[in-house]
């Protein structure tokens, strides 16, 4: 057994909404916006329900192979060539997101606190400390993201408290304006996000009670939805569809709170709290990473693995665009397409169809 | 920059390999080594400076059609 640390179902929903939400939070509500303007509320809360087949479906994966991690299923449902290889594509898709998100989050630090700062070190830090959070295994990853994902959510609600007195609904109106189609198309990324929860099949075996992997699964994403939905009405409520133009919508939030000349520029302490979710988030994919590419070549130990894919992962990160624009033309208009016409869930309902059909895995679960 | 990146490697490699070697793990030092050298290949050129070819460009060719339907 190469992990042998077991989490509970409550550590479990945490642990897959700060992997779904960390970088949800920075430029998703401006994706979102430049698609339905105002109505990019009804765009996040339509996400949620499309999201809703994805997590039923990685849940019911998951049971029909108790035991087994998500690279796993398609070997014992294809066959031993087919599912390695189908197993290293997995694996090589989860390095590639891997990479992208240390860029989104360095590029975030740099664009919006340490301009003068080479991105390089704002990424290799973040993944010498996440590789630092994995080597402590799966359990001190989801203890340490229980401490620190209530913060995460406290800082956003005090933001949007203290930002009330700049709030008024009615930059809200008029309601579907945008039309249907453009609706669809703001639903699209947040849909790519929540269809994260697809990597949660990675990490079934270690739950303590693995049969409550569908209710995890379906209550992590409807509450991201939900938080994702709040952070999206009031950033519209503040600017409006100019959010749209913004790189990080949230943060310009928490810039123009000012009451009474008192409290004002808080950006650096929410930031600070906000940084903890990120390399949280960039842990777990790390995490999955190694774990997985252990299990794939049947060694007994994942650590000797960690710090050559950091090195990987810092170079990727590198080469993964010139500059934040093409990274934000990538996850806008590119990787909603790609992650849900592949890995997030045509795959898996590929494999669902053929295991249901052949009767490979377990009837019941 | 490529002899700090070369330290770095080193470092890498004394922290992990005596470990394995002692514990006689093979096939974990088998695939230390290969996914050392790719994390190689992959830093190396870009500190000297040589541009490598960015991975998700035929990802982005691939989806070209939707992400135009996208942006209009």
């Amino acid at each position: 057994m190469v992990e042998k640390g077991k989490i509970d179902s409550t550590q479990a929903i945490l642990l897959n909404i700060t992997m779904i939400f960390a970088t949800a939070l920075l430029s998703v509500p401006a994706i979102t916006a430049t698609h339905a303007r105002q109505d990019a509320w009804l765009s996040s809360l339509l996400a949620t329900l499309l999201a809703l087949p994805v997590a039923w479906l990685t849940a019911k994966l998951a049971s029909l192979f108790p035991g087994k991690i998500l690279i796993e299923y398609p070997e014992a449902i294809l066959g031993r060539w087919a599912g390695k290889i189908l197993g290293l594509l997995y694996l090589l898709w989860f390095i590639q997101i891997c990479s992208i998100m240390v860029r989104e989050f360095g590029d975030f630090m740099v664009n919006a606190f340490i301009p003068e700062t080479p991105i390089v070190v704002v990424n290799i830090i973040a993944i010498a400390i996440a590789a630092y959070i994995i080597t402590q295994g799966l359990e001190v990853m989801a203890r340490v993201n229980q401490v620190f994902l209530p913060l995460i959510l406290f800082s956003i609600v005090l933001i949007f408290v203290l930002a009330t007195p700049e709030m008024d609904l009615r930059r809200l109106l008029p309601v579907w304006e945008s039309g249907a189609m453009h609706i669809f198309k703001g639903a699209l990324a947040p849909l790519a996000w929540y269809g994260e929860i697809s990597t949660f099949a990675m990490i079934v075996p270690f739950l303590v009670r693995p049969g409550e992997a569908r209710r995890i699964a379906l209550i992590s994403v409807v509450a991201v939805g939900l938080i994702f939905a709040f952070l999206v009405v009031g950033s519209l409520a503040v600017f409006g569809p100019g959010i749209a133009a913004m790189a990080y919508p949230v943060l310009n939030v928490t810039r123009v709170i000012n009451i009474a000349n008192v409290i004002e520029r808080m950006d650096p302490f929410i930031v600070a709290v906000w940084i903890t979710g990120g390399y949280i988030k960039i842990a777990f994919f790390y995490y999955v990473i190694v774990l997985g590419s252990a299990r794939w070549l049947k060694l007994c130990d994942f650590r000797p693995l960690v710090l050559p894919v950091g090195v990987i992962l810092a170079a990727l990160s590198i080469m993964a665009g010139d500059n934040s624009l093409e990274i934000f033309h990538f996850i806008g208009d590119v990787w909603p397409f790609y992650a849900l016409f592949t890995f997030e869930f045509a795959i898996p309902l590929g494999l669902l169809v053929i295991a249901l059909f052949t009767g490979r895995g377990k009837d019941k679960p | 920059m490529v002899v700090l990146l070369v330290l770095v490697f080193l470092g890498i490699i004394w922290l992990e390999v005596p470990g394995l070697v002692r514990k006689k793990m093979w096939r974990e030092l088998a695939a230390f080594a290969v996914f050392l050298l790719i994390g190689m290949a992959l830093s190396i050129p870009q500190a000297l400076g040589i541009e490598l070819p960015n991975p998700n460009r035929p990802i982005e060719v691939l989806f070209k059609p939707l992400a135009e339907w996208m942006q209009k």
